[in-house]
């Protein structure tokens, strides 16, 4: 049952994914991208990762791909149906690049070990039961499940702590380019222009 | 048997909820008949001796059914048909994790469609954004300016009020330690304490955001009838229409019932009442914290559209100025100081 539902799901989200990269017309591509992205947190929440499968949603359809709509709206005619780009020029490139990062991630994926105290879940047909209920003494995976975000943002700022800085850092540091990039000397009067303060985030969103 | 039950409940609740938008809309024209010294709706029911034109909201309702929808030639059909499908469903899908009477393994029955759900809160987010997605594509798709000016109009205010909106419910989190609705009443019940006294600050932000959010004045710019004649809807007709109008009143309601939740103590009346506490159990408990829920929503609704009727539409500039400058740093504010507070006082 949870098989062929992932089948269906990610049957689906390939799909999408093909549509977004061969649809020509751009608000049409950007939409998508949002069925891809609903796609993922359908999967995240297969995987019982709740938390994560909301924050896809919240984040990347709610805030990111509404920005990305934005830019093409404004930026490119309003119906978004003239791409300048010849997409059979992008072709080669863009096929070696898809090529060398999925031979990438498959290499990485079925290499995967695990930790030293649980198997591999490569290796691991079946997920495990989720272990319902409040009574009894508690599991480090029972109290997971029961206050997800607590588990994860104690994960977050012990041992993954570095790389969640450098994320933010990183961030941080697009947006400020952004800005910068952005900015315009002479004098800008935002109120005649349409959508003043959500500009700059538009741009930082399409450089990230 | 299981999936029997849940269905029957999300049948009840789903047509309980239209029930309350049809009236909704009939208080809403009521209180602003009496704002502005009219009689408002009177008539529709005074044949069968029902007062007050209490029979307004049916006749609306076959109204919005009968008329002929139009579909304009020039407009991107799949995307314009999907628009109002989008809003209804965002506005439906919300109200499934907001737990409007006692929920628990002991109670008579969970008065929430999907209990349990640790990330409640987060859930009602998401989903939320995704009402983004309706406004923003019959907009587009409208092939009309004023639509199109009235979508990014409004996707914009959405997109920017969303941030103080999830910044201002995180004093909550951090006080009640859970994304779960039923865990903050829980909260709030067993200190007798609201969260509007342990978080006023966050309160204030939520309840303008959440103004914004629901489009309703004094944050109404995606319509605002005098300057785009309707917004992202000039071009829908019909029952089309009345999808977008029926899921901006559920999303009233389910803004509402989130500010009772988060900010309002839930169903707690500071242990005024018996039969109010976390641990009563029974029909008679059931129906005491479903009244008292109900109640407060009600209230919260009534101040909505007070305000309404009270306060004059924000100019485009003032609008995003007031998210940007004033409510995301005094939210920042909000949850830095609850933060230290809470680390001082529980070491």
């Amino acid at each position: 049952m949870l098989r062929n539902l992932f089948l269906v799901i990610s049957t689906l989200g390939l799909a999408c994914a093909l549509a977004t990269v061969l649809s020509r017309n751009l608000v049409r591509a950007g939409l998508w991208l949002v069925a891809f992205f609903f796609c993922v947190a359908c999967l995240f929440v297969l995987l019982e990762a709740e938390f994560l499968a909301a924050l896809q949603v919240l984040v990347y359809i709610g805030a990111v791909s509404i920005l990305l709509m934005f830019g093409i709206m404004l930026t490119r005619g309003v119906q978004g149906t003239d791409p300048t780009s010849n997409p059979s020029a992008r072709l080669a490139p863009g096929l070696v690049a898809g090529g060398v990062l999925f031979l990438l991630l498959s290499y990485g994926i079925s290499r995967e070990r695990g930790l030293r105290t649980q198997r591999s879940w490569a290796t691991t047909g079946e997920r495990p039961a989720i272990e319902p209920g409040t009574e009894g003494p508690s599991t480090p995976r029972r109290d997971a499940i029961n206050n997800m975000g607590k588990a994860l943002g104690v994960e977050l700022m012990s041992r993954y702590v570095i790389a969640f800085e450098l994320a933010g850092l990183l961030l941080t540091a697009a947006l400020v380019g952004a800005i910068a990039v952005a900015h315009r000397e002479e004098a800008f009067e935002p109120s005649s222009k349409g959508a003043p303060a959500s500009s700059p985030a538009a741009e930082s969103a399409s450089v990230a | 048997m299981a999936a029997i039950g849940i269905l029957i409940k999300i049948f009840i609740v789903a047509n309980v909820l239209m029930g309350a938008v049809a009236y909704l809309i009939w208080v809403e024209r009521k209180i602003a008949a009496y704002a502005q010294d009219r009689i408002g709706p009177n008539r529709a029911g005074s044949e069968f001796g029902i007062p007050f034109g209490l029979l307004q909201p049916l006749a609306d309702g076959a109204k919005m059914l009968l008329k002929e929808g139009v579909l304009p030639a020039y407009v991107n059909k799949p995307l314009y048909l999907i628009a109002p499908v989008i809003a209804i469903i965002a506005a439906l899908l919300g109200f499934a994790v907001v737990p409007f009477g006692p929920v628990g393994p002991n109670q008579v029955m969970d008065f929430q469609i999907a209990p349990y759900v640790d990330i409640g809160i987060l859930w009602v987010f998401a989903v939320g954004s995704l009402a983004v997605y309706a406004v923003i594509l019959a907009g587009w798709s409208s092939n009309n300016k004023y639509s199109f000016i009235g979508g990014l109009r409004s996707s914009a205010q959405l997109i920017s009020y969303e941030i103080p909106l999830g910044l201002s419910i995180l004093g909550m989190v951090l006080i009640t330690g859970s994304l779960d609705l039923n865990a903050i009443i829980r909260w709030q019940n067993e200190h007798h304490v609201w969260g509007v006294f342990v978080s006023p600050l966050g309160f204030i932000i939520f309840l303008v955001s959440a103004f914004a959010e629901t489009n309703r004045l004094p944050f109404d710019l995606p319509e605002s009838e005098q300057e785009l004649v309707g917004g992202f809807h000039t071009e829908y007709s019909g029952m089309k229409f009345g999808m977008f109008f029926l899921g901006e009143y559920v999303h009233v309601i389910t803004v509402s019932a989130l500010t009772v939740i988060l900010f309002g103590g839930g169903w707690d009346l500071w242990g005024l009442l018996p039969y109010l506490n976390y641990k009563d159990v029974g029909w008679i408990a059931a129906i005491a914290k479903l009244s008292v829920f109900s109640v407060k929503v009600a209230a919260v609704i009534l101040f909505m559209m007070w305000i309404r009727w009270t306060l004059p539409r924000f100019r485009y500039d003032q609008l995003m100025d007031l998210a940007w400058k004033s409510l995301i740093p005094l939210a920042l504010l909000n949850l830095f100081a609850t933060a230290v507070v809470l680390q001082i006082v529980r070491g």
